[in-house]
């Protein structure tokens, strides 16, 4: 090959990347870490609630979790009764939230990050909605979309704007200068530039705000179906945990650390479908 | 003074034959000052004339914080003047032009892109005829050595490679006229010599008009037709010099008495005045 330059890139490349075989064996040795301590975590528990004698509702033994969580799922999935149900609701609004408040995150920060105008009109106020106690805003969602889906919607859009627009802007206002120069010396329109070098050049930013804003659209969610809603994962652990049946909760529980977990997976495929040129980057962690 | 193609201290030879070329861009007495906190004035430029001969391969070298970037970026409209004029063609210019094209210090190719696909931005920014232009990337590629790259994306590629494919862009849209803000400053020494060879045969292969920003004496003595040596703060020409040699021109000139002459004059010149 006349250019050494393509080799050396390969050569530096971490060598996880370079053999298929090297990446399966750090896969699996990851997974048998994972197995190794979760067989220790359960076998801990497990010994505590026996030797101890601590009642089930209290603290109920791995395998009572396990049984009501095959139970849940294994009840018909249109009964009131089955956890897919509820998580099907939950994921219901989840997605929508999440859709139409990083929708208005990314619109949001493009507008401020064009116009400081509009930057200085609209982000105290963003910033001043942040701060309000979501506790606070939830019974007024309910007095103004009711009971139904459409109030849970409203507190996960809420919850998923502003990590959206912070991390967003950070990434439409950071954009490497020579590559607006670049933009400037071909003459090139606003549009023409925000399209092919702003949004692109923000596209990691963006994902780190989403990253964020999928597990902020989830416990929004959950958040509202807490504080009032016919159905949804909120409202099984309500109602579970009225009648004490605490096994059940450690199986929603369970149910909620997974999907969530796949849920922000779900975002990563993306990101690494389209932004697959960046790393982690910055990310601004709100709470 | 300055517009005197005349000044011709260390050889007495006209051009290469090659600048003899009608007048293509003119600047005059153009300024860029900023205002500083205090409300001050601080000049990157100070009326700075200069005249580009179609055809010609003209360097500016200087030491950092001489306003010769500024100057460059002026021409290139990234960057609004304070005073003084820009003339293209014989016409005043206000305005970045399509005309023209630029190479910058990094390669600032887009990491989403292909090569291919980052060569193609010009064409795509100024509407092009996408097909002529796709034509020509793969001809230009092909002769700076990125033909089998064009699918590769940019940081699977080496420094000089990756700049290379910046200077592909540059020529994308045909522009009469190439600005290169310091196109080799990041890359090792040793990259940067080949590249200056490859620029050449670049340029003798497309004949643009060349506006070359250096902080390199001999990278300048090597390329140009022409050398402008500036000053620092404010930044003003000081000289400048006729390079006779004829071209293509090999590494062999270097080590000549002749080049040495012409380097060691300029250097004397920037030394003489950061001195002060």
């Amino acid at each position: 090959m006349s250019n050494p330059g393509v080799d050396k890139s390969i050569a530096e490349a971490p060598v996880s990347l370079r053999r298929p075989w090297w990446r399966l064996f750090a896969a699996a040795k990851s997974a048998s870490m994972l197995m190794i301590s979760l067989l220790l975590l359960l076998g801990t528990w497990e010994l505590v609630t026996s030797r101890f004698n601590i009642p089930s509702y209290i603290l109920p033994p791995p395998k009572a979790v396990w049984t009501a969580l095959v139970a849940g799922l294994m009840v018909d999935p249109t009964s009131r009764a089955s956890y897919l149900y509820h998580l099907g609701e939950t994921m219901h609004s989840t997605a929508w939230g999440f859709v139409i408040g990083s929708a208005l995150g990314i619109v949001l920060a493009a507008l401020m990050a064009e116009s400081r105008i509009f930057q200085k009109l609209v982000f105290p106020y963003i910033v001043g909605f942040q701060c309000l106690p979501k506790a606070a805003i939830a019974p007024l969602f309910i007095i103004w979309f009711g009971y139904q889906i459409e109030s849970k919607i409203a507190m996960s859009a809420m919850l998923v704007v502003f990590p959206v627009v912070l991390n967003s802007m950070e990434g439409f206002m950071s954009v490497e200068r020579e590559r607006l120069e670049l933009m400037k010396s071909l003459h090139a329109s606003r549009w023409q530039t925000f399209w092919m070098i702003k949004f692109p050049s923000a596209l990691p930013m963006i994902f780190a705000g989403l990253n964020l804003g999928i597990v902020h659209a989830f416990l929004g969610s959950i958040f509202a179906e807490f504080m009032g809603a016919q159905s949804g994962i909120g409202v099984m652990i309500l109602q579970l945990s009225a009648v004490s049946d605490t096994a059940g909760v450690f199986a929603i529980l369970l149910l909620l650390a997974t999907s969530g977990y796949l849920l922000i997976e779900l975002v990563r495929l993306f990101q690494r479908k389209f932004a697959f040129w960046s790393g982690s980057g910055r990310i601004i962690e709100t709470t | 003074m300055l517009n005197d193609p005349a000044i011709d201290r260390a050889a007495g030879i006209g051009a290469h034959g090659q600048g003899a070329g009608r007048e293509l861009l003119r600047t005059e007495n153009l300024t860029k000052s900023y205002k500083t906190r205090e409300g001050g004035k601080v000049f990157a430029l100070d009326a700075t004339s200069v005249t580009l001969a179609d055809g010609e391969f003209v360097s500016v070298v200087g030491p950092s914080g001489c306003g010769k970037s500024t100057l460059m970026k002026l021409v290139a409209g990234i960057i609004n003047r304070t005073d003084g004029e820009i003339l293209y063609r014989g016409k005043s210019i206000a305005n970045s032009q399509r005309d023209m094209g630029v190479v910058f210090q990094s390669p600032v190719l887009l990491p989403w892109l292909t090569i291919l696909q980052n060569v193609l931005l010009p064409s795509r920014v100024l509407k092009i005829d996408m097909k002529a232009a796709e034509a020509r990337a793969h001809e230009l590629l092909k002769l700076v050595g990125l033909g089998d790259f064009e699918g590769k994306y940019p940081t699977e590629l080496s420094g000089g490679m990756q700049q290379r494919a910046g200077i592909v862009r540059s020529l994308i849209h045909d522009p009469s006229l190439l600005l290169m803000d310091e196109p080799f400053g990041a890359l090792d020494a040793l990259t940067r010599e080949r590249m200056s060879i490859e620029l050449q045969r670049i340029w003798l292969a497309n004949r643009k008009t060349v506006f070359f920003i250096t902080h390199s004496i001999a990278e300048s003595v090597f390329l140009s037709d022409r050398v402008i040596v500036m000053s620092p703060r404010p930044g003003r020409i000081i000289e400048e010099f006729q390079i006779p040699f004829p071209r293509p021109r090999t590494f062999e000139l270097v080590n000549t008495v002749e080049f040495g002459r012409y380097v060691s004059e300029i250097r004397d010149l920037l030394g003489a005045k950061a001195d002060v």
